[in-house]
């Protein structure tokens, strides 16, 4: 009996440590990159059974973080590094691109419904100005604006901010709630009637819609074929960041990223291909 | 040997606590050192101006708490009397199982709760713009500390040696005045420990506050209304620590908030342990 206890504990301690030290990829990063990955992944790890490959979220500023640290194999960053972080980064990590992506205004399908389909870059600056307070000001129901920011470090609020107010790290005086994830974004979007936020427009649905951006008769929406062609103000490369001196499995991923199956799920996803 | 032993793994933990209290000062070092102490009455929490300004967090965390300690001790308390002294069998082991059962479930599905039932209900009944608000913080600690309060608080009411109740009865004392006079002085040190755990769970609950207090950075104004979307200091912990690289002085400063909470904490404790 005593025999057999042993062989087991030693089939468990030569086991367990074979098991761990098979390939690890680990990905953290971007909510806005995640679900490209996330589908990415599924279809990988079926051609490379062994692998193990986790996928987590946590925000660009995360991505860029745990990659420095090494913490993780990949970072997703849904905006480019900033010139801080390249400097910091410099010839420790690589950045790829693999999707293209508008940052879509939504607001509460009420607030949709009611009429207001259209915003300039100027209405929506003065809105998380605090300039603007109500709907009514712009063609809407008689509501008071639920103003959605996210997180300073977040990917999307870098782009958005760069774009509508000027500097990515412009401040929203006229903010009302702070959120994270797209996820999180959606939900307080999706359950309120007044409300207006940012969101990669792979988040999109019936009950977050987007508004048209732009000046009246030139307003935009943030389709496939306005941010191929550039006519859609706010948008962004969704990047991958690569460690260096990262396991072949690593590249290899990546390179599978952008072969045409892996573009084609980036589309199937709700992203623009880059190839 | 047993001295030995038990001398050891009581040094052991005062080193533990030594240590912890040590490496938040030496982490939030880099803050101390550009801001002196001045951050704890700073308004304003800008990472990227660097401004690091805690006295938002700290007006958000002291109404978060105070709000679920109001609320919840009288009500855990009352249960607590309720459950031990006058209800008879049964209704005591519903009332306790269903207080354990709450008090055993994790904090994110309060946190859900929060979010799909008293957001909303906020919103529509003080006609908010949003429900989320240092009221949706407090109340929903108050629900998750009540079962603590109450469980600790029955437990030590039941404790009170059977000769105290008839010598009580016996002296002809009605029941008000035996429960205020002789059930709850008794009982007291047990209750204050209950209160104690509460708080601390009030104090460090991150991800429940996080999902309804609306995350943002500003004083309410004024600074009683707790009708505004805030931040607590966990909360903020729980939205920036990740993303903050390690050794900046965000980093600092968030290590700098925890070890704030921590003192908060240890004095809070120190004080009632000390109250009779």
């Amino acid at each position: 009996m005593r025999h057999r206890l042993f062989i087991i504990l030693s089939f468990l301690f030569v086991l367990v440590p074979t098991v761990l030290a098979t390939d690890q990829v680990r990905v953290a990063g971007s909510t806005t990159v995640l679900p490209i990955v996330a589908e990415a992944a599924k279809h990988y790890r079926k051609l490379h059974p062994g692998l193990s490959l986790t996928v987590s979220g946590g925000g660009s500023g995360v991505g860029v973080a745990s990659i420095d640290q090494g913490l993780i194999e990949i970072g997703m960053a849904s905006r480019d590094l900033t010139t801080t972080e390249k400097q910091r980064l410099q010839g420790k990590v690589r950045q790829v691109a693999i999707a293209r992506d508008a940052v879509a205004v939504a607001v509460s399908k009420a607030v949709f419904d009611a009429g207001v389909t259209q915003l300039s870059l100027a209405q929506i600056a003065a809105i998380y100005r605090g300039e603007i307070k109500n709907w009514q000001q712009l063609g809407g129901p008689d509501r008071r604006i639920l103003v959605i920011d996210k997180e300073a470090s977040r990917g999307t609020r870098h782009v958005f901010a760069k774009v509508v107010l000027g500097s990515e790290r412009a401040r929203a005086a006229g903010a009302t709630i702070i959120t994270g994830s797209n996820n999180e974004e959606q939900a307080a979007i999706a359950n309120s009637d007044k409300a207006i936020g940012m969101l990669s427009h792979a988040w999109l649905n019936d009950a977050v819609r987007a508004v048209a951006v732009g000046e009246a008769n030139e307003a935009v929406l943030p389709t496939f074929e306005n941010v191929a062609n550039g006519r859609y103000p706010i948008q962004r490369q969704l990047n991958l960041l690569v460690s260096e001196k990262s396991s072949e499995i690593g590249n290899t991923f990546i390179d599978f990223l952008l072969s045409s199956k892996g573009q084609q799920l980036v589309q199937q996803v709700g992203y623009l291909p880059v190839r | 040997m047993l001295r030995f032993w038990l001398t050891f793994s009581a040094l052991t933990t005062a080193l533990v606590i030594a240590t912890l209290l040590g490496f938040l000062l030496q982490a939030s070092w880099p803050l101390l050192q550009s801001q002196g102490l001045s951050f704890v009455t700073e308004p304003e929490w800008y990472p990227y101006e660097a401004l690091y300004g805690l006295l938002p967090v700290l007006v958000g965390s002291f109404w978060s708490i105070v709000l679920a300690l109001l609320l919840a001790v009288p009500t855990g308390l009352a249960a607590a009397i309720l459950c031990a002294e006058l209800l008879p069998g049964r209704g005591r082991a519903v009332l306790r199982f269903s207080m354990e059962l709450m008090a055993g479930i994790p904090s994110v599905v309060y946190g859900l709760l929060g979010l799909w039932l008293l957001l909303p209900l906020l919103e529509s009944q003080f006609d908010l713009l949003t429900g989320r608000s240092l009221l949706a913080a407090g109340l929903l600690l108050a629900l998750m500390i009540l079962p603590t309060i109450m469980v600790f608080s029955e437990t030590a009411i039941r404790a009170v040696v059977a000769e105290q109740r008839q010598t009580a009865m016996l002296l002809g004392l009605d029941w008000p005045t035996r429960l205020l006079r002789v059930l709850l002085p008794q009982a007291w040190p047990g209750i204050r420990i209950a209160i104690l755990l509460a708080l601390g769970r009030a104090m460090g609950e991150t991800v429940a506050v996080m999902l309804v207090v609306g995350s943002l950075d500003r004083l309410p104004q004024p600074l009683y209304n707790l009708l505004q979307p805030a931040q607590t200091l966990t909360s903020r912990i729980g939205r920036e620590m990740a993303e903050a690289a390690v050794g900046s002085v965000h980093w600092a400063a968030l290590i700098a908030s925890g070890l704030t909470l921590a003192l908060v904490a240890m004095a809070l404790s120190l004080l009632i342990q000390r109250w009779r």
